[in-house]
């Protein structure tokens, strides 16, 4: 139990805030997978084309760990299965039947979660196709079964911009997330972490450690919060679950059924309704954005501003996503951008360099206001880091790809999500999150 | 500018020239280049603009500068003339040199993004104003134009070009004309421009003149300039062109501050250091001959070029250490090194220079103390 308060970070004042309303989403009648969105699996498809799949059925398994497979969000008959460059299985589509069906798995009682033992645990989450629930610090990725995490992590907050609030997506599945977190415990001998905010309805949680944290974002990752909590040290590993899937995982273990609902969070100067929309993982960006985007062009975010990825309207929901942003796209140029004296409508800093005061909301675009230039460093990456990890030097290790510095200096506690702040606030314009990302791969590859 | 871009572009006609087509259409038009991936939303400052700002912050002290250029000649020659003559005087001397520095360094700067064929940094619009702040307005043009050459190629282009550089270009350009043509830069006989062979002695040599004295009593004794603490504060002296008037300086460093884009870290550290060190020297003054151990810290502070080379010049982030704690030490030991050296070398009495100048050299090591105390704290963890 600690009480952790931030003081570097920024909270982003971008206009479209979703609102504090849940609304459901429009039914659909296909879904898909997504195996790239899991960069560290080399998938081999395990259905084809015309097969008949139920929700929970495995699609897909992970050719370096067999044991990982990956449960239909849905059930239906695999519609298409489209491949990219190089045979990369981009996305798995399912023509949805009209009454579905679903794999079932073992039962337990609530009373008998917290004793189950690690390995009744794995094995019904693997026998589930939902392991990939279960993500792993370092590297972000899905954790190894085989592993012995120090802790698990659990974040009760979002604080990246327009993400979903999750007292409104928790809101009556606390029963369900507490049997979630009961189940987790068995994962680890060491002690399972949860960190909610000042007041929170999760807050009467049981069997858990809760921390609660305030501060800007980044406060709200998973990440900042493991480094204040209990950091990564090198050859150590801990787990981590998004709250949303603990629910998920609390009522497979109470149902033995693979409920995909989701909520997800659609917002962006763009969004004519930024709204907390209740869906399902797979849901294709139509039904969730059709009628909700202003005229003109835009740039579908699947994920937040600051480390979604570019996506379109014939993108399907992620197994990850919980957030839609869609921003406009600008090409417009201010006439001697740099002297001209800004107000709050056009101008958007951390630095005091324009006449913009105010806490109005402010409508982003895709421009990126400036080129990349050598590396300055104004004082911005400290400021927007609330981790004890020196930004500029680990930064300058990774250019010159010194692992061993790279290690001494932290990077196994630091993940791209961590820095995207940093990136926002650059005068350079360089993209340290990007940055971190390599050092992670390289360590990965060198480790 | 968009008819003219097609022959700029690859393939056109002038293809080759594209920095300079670059570099003039982003003055005119801030870019529109898009975010890629990663953030797909940025902050609005970027370099060009925080580059600007110092220029903001540099423009009180640069027309002060000019004033008081004038003024200073009025003064010798005996004549009175209002500020607004002082002023067209004294922009007679100082528009020569801005306009051969910003040329000398403007001509180097797109060169070698020519043949890098990268963009046209904009780091050099600070260093070109710099420089004609920090010389005497006697300054022989030529030497001006080989001293910009020096601190743009030497001080920052060998190294790479913007953020790779090691030492300050302008003070880089300044120690080249210091040790390379002394008399143009130093001295009694440089700093009254317009008045041949006016010998004036600045409020530091003063204070350095004679042995086994109080500076401060030296300084309120001398008769042909007003050097009191608050003509030295308000800057009516004679010096460098930006670098007299402690007011000027300190309305740049607070706009510098509030905007965020100075490092309010390392001028605090170097004022603490200053006024530690200087309070230090005397304590010892009673012991020792050299009359600069008895400058009072308040003095120090307004003198010479310290509180110009510490807004402006140690705050340059790429050459400053680049960790929080060590732009502190970094800070403080500009202070202290700036004492040391008014204090220690009687004949060249003004340090600012060389102090900021050798913590650049010195910035990295800073950084790697902090870097393993960094280290250390993880590994006593990683131990437990």
């Amino acid at each position: 139990m600690s009480d952790i308060r931030l003081k570097k970070g920024h909270d982003i004042r971008i206009a479209g805030v979703p609102s504090k309303e849940l609304v459901s989403g429009t039914s659909s009648t296909s879904i898909a997978l997504i195996p790239i969105e899991f960069p560290s699996v080399k998938p081999k498809l395990l259905v084809k084309e015309g097969d008949a799949v139920t929700i929970g059925t495995p699609l897909f398994f992970d050719k370096v760990h067999p044991e990982i497979k990956f449960a239909s969000p849905g059930g239906g008959t695999i519609q298409k299965i489209q491949f990219g460059a190089r045979r990369k299985i981009e996305r798995i589509i399912i023509a949805l039947d009209k009454e579905e069906s679903a794999l079932t798995t073992e039962i337990f009682t609530n009373n008998s979660l917290v004793s189950l033992g690690k390995e009744k645990v794995i094995e019904t989450i693997l026998s589930a196709n939902l392991w990939h629930l279960i993500r792993q610090r370092p590297f972000n990725k899905i954790a190894c079964p085989e592993d012995n995490p120090k802790a698990i992590f659990v974040s009760g907050l979002n604080t990246a911009p327009l993400s979903v609030d999750l007292e409104l997506a928790l809101k009556g599945k606390e029963k369900e997330f507490q049997s979630g977190l009961d189940v987790l415990t068995n994962l680890t001998d060491g002690k399972t972490h949860l960190t909610l905010p000042k007041s929170s309805i999760l807050a009467g949680m049981k069997n858990v450690d809760i921390h609660t944290i305030s501060g800007a974002h980044p406060a709200g990752n998973v990440g900042i919060q493991i480094h204040h909590i209990d950091p990564i040290n090198p050859h150590e590993v801990v787990w981590t679950v998004s709250a949303q899937h603990v629910v998920t995982i609390g009522k497979l273990f109470l149902s033995g059924v693979y409920d995909p609902s989701i909520v997800v969070s659609v917002g962006g100067p763009s969004v004519t309704s930024p709204e907390h929309i209740s869906t399902r993982v797979g849901a294709p960006f139509t039904g969730l954005l059709e009628n909700r985007i202003e005229e003109g062009k835009h740039r579908i975010i699947h994920g937040d501003v600051l480390t979604g990825q570019k996506a379109s309207m014939r993108y399907y929901l992620g197994s990850y996503d919980t957030t839609l942003s869609v921003i406009p796209i600008s090409y417009e140029r201010p006439v001697l951008g740099w002297i001209r004296p800004g107000t709050s409508k056009n101008a958007y800093s951390l630095t005091k360099t324009f006449l913009s005061f105010g806490k109005s909301l402010f409508n982003f675009s895709t421009l990126q206001n400036g080129a990349e230039r050598g590396l300055v460093p104004f004082e911005v990456w400290e400021d927007m880091l609330p981790m004890d990890i020196l930004p500029n030097p680990l930064y300058r290790s990774i250019l010159a790809k010194d692992v061993e510095e790279m290690e001494k200096l932290g990077i196994y506690e630091c993940d791209p999500e961590d820095f995207a702040l940093c990136s926002f606030a650059c005068p350079s314009k360089i993209d340290v999150g990007n940055a971190i990302k390599q050092g992670l791969e390289l360590m990965e590859k060198e480790g | 500018m968009k008819f003219l871009k097609k022959y700029f572009e690859k393939g056109g006609k002038l293809e080759y020239f594209f920095p300079i087509f670059e570099m003039v259409d982003t003055i005119l038009f801030a870019t529109d280049k898009q975010t890629k991936s990663g953030p797909h939303i940025r902050d609005n400052i970027d370099l060009k603009r925080a580059m600007t700002m110092v220029i903001i912050a540099l423009i009180p002290a640069v027309i002060f500068g000019i004033i008081n250029t004038g003024y200073q000649q009025a003064q010798a020659l005996g004549i009175e003339r209002g500020w607004i003559d002082n002023l067209f005087v004294g922009m007679g001397y100082f528009l020569p040199i801005l306009i051969v520095s910003y040329a000398a360094g403007g001509f180097w700067e797109i060169l070698f993004a020519l043949v890098r064929k990268h963009e046209v940094d904009e780091g050099f619009f600070v260093t070109g104003l710099l420089i004609p702040l920090i010389v005497p307005a006697t300054i022989p043009l030529w030497q001006v134009a080989v001293a910009t050459s020096f601190g743009v190629v030497i001080g920052k282009m060998i190294f790479g070009g913007t953020g790779m550089n090691i030492f300050n270009p302008a003070l880089t350009a300044r120690a080249f004309l210091f040790f390379s043509y002394p008399g143009n830069i130093s001295g009694d006989l440089v700093w009254i421009a317009g008045a041949d062979g006016y010998s004036g002695a600045t409020a530091l040599s003063v204070s350095a003149s004679q042995e086994g004295a109080n500076a401060v009593s030296l300084l309120t004794e001398m008769t042909q300039f007003d050097y009191s603490w608050w003509n030295l504060f308000m800057g009516w002296v004679p010096g460098s062109i930006g670098e007299t008037s402690a007011l000027m300086i300190l309305i740049g460093a607070a706009f510098l501050i509030v905007t965020k884009i100075g490092s309010w870290r390392i001028m605090t550290g170097s004022v603490i250091g200053l006024v530690g060190t200087s309070l230090l020297t005397n304590m010892f003054s009673d012991y020792s001959t050299n009359t600069m151990l008895s400058l009072t810290p308040h003095y120090h502070l307004v003198m010479g070029g310290f509180l110009f080379g510490t807004v402006f010049m140690a705050t340059d982030p790429v050459t400053a250490a680049f960790t929080n704690r060590g732009r502190w030490i970094y800070g403080i030991m500009i202070g202290l090194l700036t004492v040391v050296i008014r204090s220690a070398n009687p004949a060249y009495p003004e340090g600012t220079m060389l102090a900021i100048l050798l913590m650049n050299a010195f910035s990295p090591l800073i950084d790697h103390f902090v870097v393993q105390g960094n280290i250390k704290r993880r590994v006593a963890r990683y131990a437990k």
